[in-house]
């Protein structure tokens, strides 16, 4: 029993443990991985702007150079040309710082493109350098062929690098939207095994749980039946008990009456006898050696006669209840000095052997303990008869007892046998206010004793 | 003096020789039929017309109380002397409910046994001294705790003289005849001294009179 119920408080603790342990991972993995998720699109997001707008920045700036070298080229005015000049120089710086700020945000893929474009724009820019020496003469020259040639191309060629890296961009864009969808399935993979794993935890857990109670269940419930059973048998083997024990103090108390009794007094009229029918002359020594004798006997007599009462009074058998109870009181007033009142109202003579019995002793039991403990001046016993059932009521005026704390054997004795009779049997009692006993015992059942 | 024909019936058949040899050596005994049980005492009491049956309580077939109604029924002036174990209150009233005249312990001397069977053949009551005095003791003891006043002094001195006769074993015409009155105001004194006594019959009356000491 011990063993069953340390092993179920094990499984229970590890089961109920690890479901809980199960369901803290799952919840706590799944906002991180919903952290991560929100952490990876934001920056894919913020990169992708980043990237277009320094691209653009680019672009514009090789249009703008475009068209400054071309100001430059074409434009006659010493002062226009000098402008261009300079904000072609300013530009030149200003490219370089959005390139060098581009390789930071690079990946990998945009290497190959970018280094294009780097090494276009060097080139474009080395062949300008001359260009930016030359004089107005010279400019008005060859300028437009310079335009047309040099400078035309190359932005074209510089512009369509940089759309290139604008699909690598864009393609990123969708490589990473395709990452973050690989997490996101992962992450539904994981917490659909983690639910897997709950619900089959859970289950068994609650397989295992069901059946552990499902055992306690009918463990417990034969274990009352069988107290039940026990508390029955132990009432009946009581009963049996009280019954074989009234039984055999009838027969012994008839053995005592009717043999050593009856032999005590033949002998004393043998006595008698003996010392009637000695010759005159010898009586008065016969009569001596017999005195004691006599005396011895009649002693005898008084015992076995005590006896014979104290197992089981002749009354109850010879005269009935009511006579026997009240030779109880007279009994209890004569060694106690108690007071004790009897009535009986309709009580048949023809009661059952084993009723009468029962109220006889109770009442017994009842009288010595009030003799012994209540202090009592007075006892009132009062029986009834009713159609289905007897009433006995035994009431003192003696200092009552608490029965919550003294429930001495005498009383236990009483409901013993009171209840072996089907019947119940209540104390009220209070310091000071008396006892009551309250008997109510059925007519016309069986006592369990018999079956 | 005529011999008194006595009955005598006791199971135990030593005691019932014992009791037989003892009776017949009185002058004026005469034990003339014996009995082992009660249904046996009766047919021989009805038989043999004893004067006095001397019977045991405590008797197989039907026991001695019984068996001293049923004679007493049938032939009541027959004197039923019970001799018994008990020396309780409940047997000496039910024996003088049942007719009986004497009631002795069986372990009481010779001299009373033979009192007994004289009394009662005169007519009057006879008891053991040992149970004269428990009555009487009891009594004394009951009036003491109820604290209440003996009925008896409620008893004008006729009625007390009327109480004594009865309980000795007078009828009433014995009484009308022995106080010169009449047997209806013998009646009338008779139910004033039930009625004062609270008593409701003339056993309990007998045992009354042996409680106070008015008889033993």
């Amino acid at each position: 029993m011990r063993l069953f119920q340390r092993q179920s408080r094990t499984v229970l603790f590890i089961g109920f443990g690890g479901l809980l342990a199960l369901m803290v991972f799952a919840g706590v993995d799944g906002l991180r991985v919903l952290r991560r998720m929100q952490d990876r699109s934001g920056s894919i997001q913020r990169e992708f702007l980043e990237r277009g707008r320094v691209l653009n920045q680019i672009r514009s700036d090789v249009y703008l150079s475009g068209t400054y070298a071309r100001d430059y080229l074409l434009d006659p005015g010493r002062s226009a040309a000098d402008r261009s000049k300079t904000e072609l120089r300013r530009l030149r710086r200003e490219m370089d710082a959005t390139l060098a700020n581009y390789a930071q945000l690079m990946r990998p893929e945009e290497r190959e493109p970018l280094e294009g474009l780097r090494r276009n724009l060097n080139e474009y820019w080395q062949a300008l350098d001359p260009v930016l020496l030359w004089g107005a003469d010279q400019r008005r020259g060859s300028g437009y062929a310079f335009v047309r040639d040099v400078v035309i191309p190359r932005r074209r060629a510089m512009l369509s690098l940089a759309d290139e890296i604008d699909e690598v961009n864009r393609r990123q864009v969708s490589t990473g939207n395709a990452r973050l969808t690989d997490l996101f399935s992962e992450f539904r993979y994981r917490l659909i095994v983690t639910l897997m794993l709950t619900l089959a935890l859970g289950s068994l857990l609650a397989v295992f749980a069901t059946r552990r109670i499902l055992a306690l269940e009918s463990q417990t419930t034969s274990q009352y039946t069988e107290v039940t059973e026990a508390r029955g048998q132990l009432r009946s083997l009581s009963a049996r008990l009280v019954k074989t024990q009234e039984e055999e103090r009838r027969a012994l108390s008839r053995e005592l009456h009717d043999e050593v009794g009856q032999s005590l007094s033949a002998i004393l009229v043998g006595l008698s006898n003996l010392v009637g029918a000695t010759p005159a002359e010898v009586r008065s020594l016969v009569e001596r050696e017999a005195a004691p004798l006599r005396r011895l006997v009649e002693g005898n007599v008084r015992t076995v006669r005590n006896l014979t009462l104290l197992l089981r009074p002749s009354m109850l058998d010879d005269l009935g209840l009511i006579p026997a109870l009240e030779w109880q009181g007279r009994e209890a007033s004569r060694h106690s000095g108690l007071r004790v009142d009897i009535s009986a109202e309709a009580v048949s003579d023809e009661l059952p052997e084993e009723l009468k019995t029962c109220v006889y002793r109770v009442v017994q039991e009842a009288l010595t303990n009030v003799a012994r403990h209540a202090e009592a001046q007075s006892v009132r016993i009062v029986v009834q008869q009713e159609t289905a059932r007897l009433l006995l009521s035994i009431q003192d005026d003696g200092r009552g007892f608490d029965i919550a704390r003294s429930k001495g054997l005498g009383l236990l004795g009483m409901e013993e046998r009171v209840r072996g009779m089907t019947g119940s049997l209540h104390v009220r009692s209070e310091t000071g206010m008396g006892t009551l006993i309250s008997v109510v015992l059925p007519l016309r059942t069986h006592p369990r004793g018999n079956e | 003096m005529s011999t008194i024909r006595i009955l005598l019936a006791d199971d135990h058949n030593v005691m019932r020789r014992g009791l037989s040899a003892l009776l017949e050596r009185q002058e004026g005994f005469s034990v003339v039929a014996e009995a082992a049980d009660g249904r046996e005492a009766v047919e021989l009491a009805l038989a043999v017309k004893p004067e006095v049956v001397v019977i045991d309580i405590a008797m197989p077939n039907l026991n001695g109380i019984e068996a001293a109604r049923r004679i007493h029924e049938k032939r009541p002036e027959t004197a039923i002397v019970i001799l018994s174990m008990h020396a309780d209150e409940g047997y000496v009233l039910r024996a003088l409910n049942a007719g009986a005249r004497g009631y002795l312990l069986k372990d009481s001397p010779e001299e009373d046994l033979i009192r007994a069977i004289r009394a009662a053949h005169a007519g009057k009551a006879f008891f053991s001294p040992e149970i004269s005095r428990m009555l009487a003791e009891d009594y004394m003891r009951q009036m003491r705790q109820r604290g209440v006043e003996d009925s008896y002094e409620l008893l004008t001195p006729r009625e007390r003289e009327v109480l004594q006769m009865l309980a000795e074993g007078n009828s009433n015409k014995d009484l009308a005849t022995k106080l010169g009155l009449s047997l209806y105001t013998v009646e009338t004194h008779r139910a004033n001294v039930l009625e004062k006594l609270n008593l409701h019959s003339s056993a309990e009356m007998i045992l009354y009179a042996v409680r106070k000491g008015i008889v033993t």
